[in-house]
């Protein structure tokens, strides 16, 4: 069983501007969290502060959008947890539309069995890491 | 368990007398025809709630004889429901804050999103 939320709204700005707003950490610490990290690579640290609450994470894609090339299409993929709690993955996809919106859908899942099954420690701090072998499972 | 079946769950709870009824059944499986007697309601009101309950997965049916008994479901609904409210929340509130940054006259030509 997978928990799962969905999201989509048409932005007022190019998908340039909207990859910025979702990819740049100053970017993202006004709307996404508090204050953000974020490698933007693949495999990347991530930490997102909201309030006291300090979640961890790491990056599993990035793919900037390009005019030549899937129609102006970015998605970021990244996982996150609270200390104590299991890592949910959170997908950022947008894509242009012709009238000169960019339309984001975010979808966050929480796949708690899968990641019960490969045993991997659900959530924690530092040492903590589930890594793309998950994924790839 | 999709974001469909917790609104299912949050609908079917939202009515008292659906929650009364829950909250008897959980203490003593049920028919409808039992319930009706127990309640100030028609079997058919009766009816119609149990399923309204049963279609958000928080009963289970069983037959009896020529009538169905209800159980509630002992699957741990709580802990995605509690999750999807939460999170679907979260998202709603960055997503407005995203929206209102970008819809800034000039907002995508500064570098630094306006605070």
């Amino acid at each position: 069983m997978t928990d799962l939320i969905e999201r989509e709204l048409s932005l007022p700005a190019s998908v340039a501007d909207v990859w910025r707003a979702i990819t740049d950490p100053q970017w993202l610490s006004g709307w996404l969290a508090d204050d953000v990290e974020l490698e933007l690579l693949p495999g990347g640290e991530a930490s997102f502060t909201i309030g006291d609450e300090v979640r961890t994470g790491w990056v599993e894609e990035v793919s900037a959008p390009a005019a030549d090339r899937d129609g102006g299409t970015g998605c970021l993929a990244f996982w996150w947890a609270r200390d104590d709690e299991p890592a949910s993955r959170v997908e950022l996809v947008i894509t242009e539309t012709s009238d000169a919106r960019t339309r984001l859908r975010v979808v966050e899942t929480r796949p708690l069995e899968i990641l019960d099954l490969v045993g991997v420690p659900l959530g924690g701090h530092g040492s903590t890491r589930f890594g793309p072998a998950l994924v790839a499972a | 368990m999709t974001e469909d079946q917790a609104g299912a769950v949050f609908g079917a709870l939202a009515d008292p007398m659906r929650r009364r009824l829950l909250t008897a059944i959980s203490e003593h499986p049920s028919t409808a025809t039992e319930l009706a007697t127990a309640f100030p309601i028609s079997r058919q009101a009766v009816a119609k709630h149990l399923n309204s309950l049963s279609e958000a997965g928080l009963l289970d049916r069983e037959k009896a004889g020529r009538d169905v008994r209800y159980h509630v479901t002992p699957a741990p609904l709580s802990s995605a429901v509690t999750w999807m409210a939460e999170v679907g929340g979260q998202w709603d509130g960055r997503l407005a804050r995203l929206a209102g940054a970008l819809s800034e006259p000039g907002a995508g030509q500064r570098g630094e999103m306006p605070r």
